[in-house]
C-alpha cells in the first residue's frame, strides 16, 4: 500500500525524523487504522527514495512507542492506540505547526506584533471560510 | 587523508549505525548484523599496463544495496570483475564469507548473479531460452518458474538470437537469467543501459522485490542518479582506481548542503566573500554567484552556518546537494590529498 508521507528536502531535519513524524501523525490521527499492514521496509524505502536503514529505524522507533507491531513472517502492522494518546497528540501537532510558523517569521525578521496580527487575521479568515463552506454545503 | 583511511572510517561509521539495533534480528524483513559483510577487501590491487585499481580496503555490507558511482574509467567494472576473480589481483579478498581463491570459484559462483557491462559476443548465436538452459545446468538454485516470471515481467524476447536483439532487449534477457537461480549476491554493471523507461521501472521493482526478504545483497554500478536515489542504501564513490568512501546514502544527503550567503550589512562591493569563506568550517567549495552572493558547499552544514552568521553573513538559502555535486567535491578533496 502507498503511505502519504512527503519528504521535504529543504528542511534541515534528518530524513528518518521527517518520515517518523509523519507516520506517527498518520497513526495517531486515525488515518491509518489499527491493523493496517504497512509496506515492507524495502518497498517503503523505494517509495520514499530513501535507504532501508532509515525505514528500519522509523519502524523500530514506532514499535518501541507501541504504535506499530511486527508479526514474524507477515510484516509490520498499525497497533491499537488508546484515546488518551490520541488526544495528547492532537495538541502536540498544533504546537509543532505553530513553532514552524514562528520559525519562518523570525527568519524573515517579523516583529512579535506583526506575527500576532498575522495569526489573528489568519484565524478570522479561516473561521469565516469554514463557516461559508458549511453554509454552502447546507444550501445545496 | 588517503582514500584508504576515509573508506575505513566510513565503514566503521556504518558498523556503529547498524550495531545500534541488535534487536532488529526479530523483524521479518530483517537486516543482517554489522559483522556481516558481503565483500571484504584488504590491500587489494589490480595492476594493468594503463590502469591501476586500488589499493582498496573496503567492506560492503550484506543484506543491503550498494551503488558504485564514478566517472568512466574509475574502476567500477574492474572492481566487479575482481569480485568474480575475473581479474588477477594482489591482496586479500573475501566474498560472502569465502576467500577468493581458485578453489572458491565454483562454490562462490553458484551463489552470485552477474550481468556485465557489455554482452558476451560468444553468446550472440543463442536465444534467451538457450542461454537459460545452459545456466540451469550450472546453478543448483535455478528455478524455471522464476525465469518464466522474470522474462514475462521484463517483457523479454525468448526466441530471437541474443545477437539480433536490441541492446535493451538483450539486457532484459540477461537480467532475467542472472536472477533466476536466486543468487545471494547480485552484481550488476550498469544494469539499465539500453532499457526504455517502462522496462527500467519494472527492473527497479524486480530488484526491490529481490531485496525484500532482507538476506540478499545487491551491488550495482551506475551513472544514473535516480537509480541511486531509488535503490541504494550505501553509495561507494570511485575515482581513478581509488575508493573515495562508502557512505550511507541518507546520511550523505543530510551531511552535505549548499548555502547561498550574503553580507548582512549589504556591502555589495566587498565581493571577495567566496575567497574569505573558502576556508570556513565544513566548506568544500565556494564561489561567487551574483552580486554579493556566495555559494558554499559544505559537509558540516551546522558548523558552516554558525560560522557564516558569526562572521556577519546571512543565509539566503540552504539546500541538499545532488549526488553529482557531492561527487565533484569528493573528487576535488581526493585529488588535493594526493
Amino acid at each position: 500500500m502507498w503511505i502519504p508521507v512527503h519528504i521535504d528536502e529543504t528542511r534541515p531535519e534528518p530524513l528518518y525524523h521527517q518520515v517518523e513524524v509523519q507516520l506517527r501523525s498518520l497513526i495517531l490521527s486515525g488515518r491509518l487504522a489499527e491493523g493496517t499492514l504497512l509496506p515492507s521496509i524495502r518497498e517503503f524505502a523505494a517509495d520514499l527514495r530513501c535507504s532501508a536503514i532509515t525505514v528500519r529505524r522509523v519502524y523500530q522507533d514506532l514499535e518501541n512507542e507501541g504504535l506499530l507491531r511486527t508479526r514474524q513472517g507477515t510484516g509490520t502492522f498499525v497497533a491499537g492506540i488508546d484515546q488518551s494518546a490520541r488526544d495528547g497528540y492532537r495538541l502536540e501537532r498544533v504546537v509543532e505547526a505553530f513553532e514552524r510558523a514562528v520559525e519562518t517569521g523570525l527568519q524573515l525578521e517579523c516583529t512579535r506584533e506583526e506575527m500576532e496580527r498575522i495569526w489573528q487575521e489568519a484565524y478570522e479568515r479561516k473561521l469565516a471560510e469554514t463557516k461559508a463552506e458549511a453554509e454552502k454545503g447546507e444550501g445545496s | 587523508m588517503s582514500g584508504r583511511n576515509e573508506s575505513l572510517r566510513k565503514t566503521a561509521e556504518w558498523s556503529a549505525t547498524v550495531g545500534r539495533h541488535p534487536e532488529l534480528r526479530d523483524v521479518p524483513d530483517r537486516v543482517p548484523d554489522a559483522e556481516e559483510a558481503a565483500v571484504t577487501l584488504r590491500g587489494v590491487s589490480v595492476r594493468r599496463e594503463s590502469f591501476t585499481l586500488g589499493p582498496l580496503d573496503l567492506s560492503i555490507p550484506a543484506g543491503m544495496v550498494t551503488a558504485i558511482v564514478g566517472s568512466n574509467g574509475s574502476g567500477k567494472s574492474t572492481l566487479m570483475r575482481l569480485l568474480l576473480r575475473m581479474e588477477p589481483f594482489e591482496g586479500e579478498a573475501a566474498v560472502l564469507g569465502q576467500q577468493l581463491t581458485p578453489a572458491s570459484d565454483i562454490p562462490l559462483r553458484e551463489r552470485i548473479g552477474f550481468v556485465s557491462e557489455l554482452p558476451h559476443a560468444y553468446e550472440n548465436g543463442l536465444t534467451a531460452d538457450e542461454k537459460a538452459r545452459f545456466a540451469s545446468l550450472w546453478y543448483p538454485g535455478w528455478s524455471w518458474d522464476r525465469y518464466e516470471r522474470l522474462m514475462h515481467s521484463l517483457e523479454a524476447d525468448r526466441t530471437k538470437k541474443l545477437g539480433k536483439l536490441s541492446k535493451g532487449m538483450r539486457r532484459k534477457a540477461e537480467l532475467a537469467v542472472a536472477m533466476s537461480h536466486d543468487p545471494e549476491l547480485l552484481l550488476l554493471d550498469e544494469p539499465s543501459s539500453g532499457l526504455d523507461p517502462s522496462a527500467w521501472k519494472t527492473l527497479l521493482e524486480e530488484l526491490t522485490r529481490f531485496m525484500d526478504r532482507g538476506d540478499r545483497t545487491l551491488i550495482f554500478a551506475t551513472h544514473i542518479t535516480e537509480e541511486v536515489r531509488r535503490l541504494a542504501d550505501y553509495v561507494l564513490f570511485m575515482h581513478r582506481g581509488r575508493c573515495l568512501g562508502l557512505y550511507e546514502k541518507d546520511r550523505l544527503f543530510e551531511d552535505w548542503r549548499v548555502f547561498a550567503v550574503q553580507r548582512a550589512d549589504g556591502a555589495v562591493g566587498r565581493d571577495d566573500a567566496a575567497q574569505l569563506l573558502k576556508s570556513a568550517p565544513g566548506v568544500q567549495g565556494a564561489q561567487a554567484s551574483g552580486p554579493g552572493i556566495c555559494k558554499l558547499e559544505s559537509d558540516a552544514p551546522e558548523e558552516t552556518e554558525a560560522y557564516c552568521l558569526s562572521a556577519g553573513y546571512r543565509i539566503l538559502s540552504s539546500q541538499r546537494m545532488e549526488l553529482e555535486e557531492i561527487m565533484g567535491c569528493l573528487v576535488r578533496k581526493g585529488d588535493a590529498a594526493r
